[in-house]
């Protein structure tokens, strides 16, 4: 182990390195109060290239460090590539760090045998459609990959994502990242995206751009794919506030407007309050009001 | 065509089955007889690609096994008139002028005189059949106006050479039948529709239609995915809502308008068309012709006047 000044690495060679993001703010605290503790690992020539340590030199010399320990190796770019990978073995590597794996040991063309066996390594199976998808994210923007980090999104949703034109991505991280989503409504949201796009051959972002609410963001593409439906709940709904149904009275239509029922839900204590309601579902019924809603199911 | 692998299989067990039509809908009390599994035809919308996990065609090359099951069907129905089809697991008539699959099934029918056998398909290939066509056999093409035959149904004979498959079948001394299913909404289907349906009034002998079926686009949650990856815009550019049978079919308010905008257009070709609606609701059938075919044993009714109808005391 030797102690070499930070200035003789070359810290923009990042072809080893599978750690996204460099900035850790723990590993940068632990630095900062023991030093770095464990050495990186560099290849023996000038400057010098990293294997691995990224993460700690990053936080070094955001420290002021001037130099650093480090093992100095020779060795070629395959086996630096694997040694990369197993020194990251050890913790649990996130989707990015994932598909900076995959990417690179097909980069440096490395046998299917050997790439399945990393791949089984970090829980992936080696076909070829997680092939694409890994290495679609690992060549994507870093705005693209802060977003499937923090929203911590699945491999299905990142697959959605990719799919949209660079443009389009960008305008829906940003409208996503003011949002609060769970993974079934991203789900939602990019098939809803994905859907307008086929349809209509573009996404008017100018329309939804501006919201802040995840159930408005639905409503407003809904009502952009799916106009009748929408126009549907919404003669339901004008319907029922003319009815002015007490809470303890429901009316229910199938949401899909598809079946012929309707149910009729009356809370009651009492016969004096199933009478009243009864009263109240008459007067509706005369007023004409079941009719117009079985109107919105049966033709 | 032709780059699937075919493998011979000798089955045993439920060959002829009825058609499993589906929940919540009315259905017609089809049976189904597998005598072919898989198809080389490649329909983007083909739910085959779902039920299917394997490539290859099988054929079912025990016919005398066959042709019981068949027997043993007929002789256990004692209300309706069956009529049977092979088009369930496969296109009818694709791979039939090679292997010469329906031949004996035709030649069967024909001797039997007690029920009837439709082959269902989008192949305009029949002429290794005609010899052997009889009344009992009904030659039926699934028909769509050429812009989705291009996009949609690769592989698959154009328009005009399944109508004249068509003609010349009915020209051979049989019935036909007319599939206009899948339906599928695009821009300017409504036009295309018009014409496709001007088309069959020219070419066919409209008296000689045994039934017209109408069925909109319908398929499987896992298709919707595969259709949105694909990018079919066709396919998508409808409103879907999820059925009953968890199925995705365009919202009801549509299928109404085009049911009855398709119904009004073949009537107005001939009064006396048969035209049922596949795997629909009741509602629908009420508002789109007018019948209210309780359950899928009154659509069984419906079938049995019509075919007594049209072949008079010989069925």
């Amino acid at each position: 182990m030797q102690t070499i000044p930070i200035e003789r690495i070359n810290m923009n060679d990042r072809r080893f390195c599978i750690s996204y993001p460099l900035q850790d703010d723990a590993l940068l605290s632990s630095i900062r109060m023991e030093g770095v503790i464990q050495p990186l690992l560099i290849l023996d020539k000038q400057p010098h290239t990293i294997v691995s340590g990224f993460k700690r030199i990053e936080a070094a010399k955001e420290l002021g460090f001037t130099d650093i320990p480090c093992f100095v190796m020779d060795m070629d770019y395959k086996k630096a590539m694997q040694a990369s990978i197993h020194s990251n073995l050890g913790r649990v590597l996130n989707i990015i760090e994932k598909a900076y794996c995959v990417d690179k040991l097909f980069t440096m063309d490395f046998s299917e045998e050997e790439i399945s066996g990393v791949m089984s390594m970090i829980s992936l199976g080696f076909y070829e459609k997680i092939i694409k998808r890994m290495r679609a994210l690992a060549n994507a923007e870093n705005f693209v990959k802060d977003f499937v980090l923090q929203k911590n999104m699945t491999m299905q949703n990142v697959e959605k994502l990719l799919g949209f034109a660079d443009h389009e991505i960008k305008d829906i991280t940003e409208m996503l990242n003011r949002i609060h989503t769970t993974e079934s409504m991203m789900r939602e949201i990019l098939q809803m995206l994905s859907i307008m796009k086929l349809k209509y051959g573009n996404i008017d972002f100018s329309a939804i751009k501006g919201m802040n609410n995840i159930y408005d963001l639905k409503r407003s593409l809904k009502y952009s794919i799916n106009p009748i439906l929408s126009g549907l709940e919404e003669d339901l709904s004008e319907i029922k506030n003319k009815c002015a149904l007490p809470p303890s009275i429901d009316i229910k239509v199938d949401p899909f407007f598809e079946k012929e029922y309707i149910d009729i839900r009356i809370r009651a204590n009492g016969p004096e309050e199933v009478k009243g309601a009864l009263l109240k579902i008459n007067s509706i019924l005369d007023a004409g009001y079941i009719r117009s809603i079985f109107g919105l199911t049966t033709y | 065509m032709g780059l699937q692998p075919i493998e011979f299989v000798e089955t045993k067990g439920d060959i002829v089955r009825n058609c499993p039509g589906t929940k919540h809908h009315i259905c017609c009390g089809y049976k189904t007889i597998d005598l072919v599994e898989g198809c080389i035809l490649s329909c983007s919308y083909c739910i085959l690609k779902e039920y299917i996990n394997t490539p290859n065609i099988k054929i079912n090359s025990d016919i005398p096994y066959i042709l019981s099951q068949i027997s043993e069907a007929i002789d256990a129905e004692k209300t309706h008139i069956l009529r049977f089809g092979t088009g369930e697991l496969s296109d009818s008539l694709a791979i039939d002028r090679r292997y010469r699959l329906n031949q004996p099934l035709v030649e069967f029918f024909g001797e039997t005189k007690k029920a009837i056998l439709e082959l269902k398909s989008k192949w305009a290939q029949i002429d290794h059949l005609t010899p052997f066509l009889n009344p009992y056999i009904v030659i039926s093409f699934s028909l769509a106006p050429q812009r989705i035959i291009d996009k949609e149904e690769k592989r698959t004979s154009p328009l005009y050479k399944r109508l004249k498959a068509l003609r010349k079948a009915q020209e051979s001394g049989c019935f036909v039948g007319l599939h206009l299913d899948p339906v599928i909404i695009y821009d300017g289907f409504e036009k295309d529709y018009e014409y496709l349906i001007g088309d069959i009034g020219r070419i066919i002998d409209l008296k000689r239609v045994l039934w017209v079926s109408l069925g909109l686009l319908r398929f499987p949650p896992k298709l919707f995915n595969r259709f949105l990856d694909e990018n079919r815009k066709n396919l998508l550019y409808g409103e879907f809502v999820r059925g009953e049978d968890g199925k995705y079919r365009y919202v009801k308010k549509e299928r109404v308008r085009i049911y009855g905008m398709l119904y009004n257009l073949l009537k107005e070709q001939e009064k006396d068309l048969f035209i049922y609606l596949c795997m629909e609701r009741k509602d629908i059938w009420r508002s789109v012709t007018g019948m209210t075919p309780e359950d899928n044993e009154a659509l069984m009714g419906l079938f049995d006047s019509r075919i007594k109808t049209l072949y008079g005391g010989i069925l």
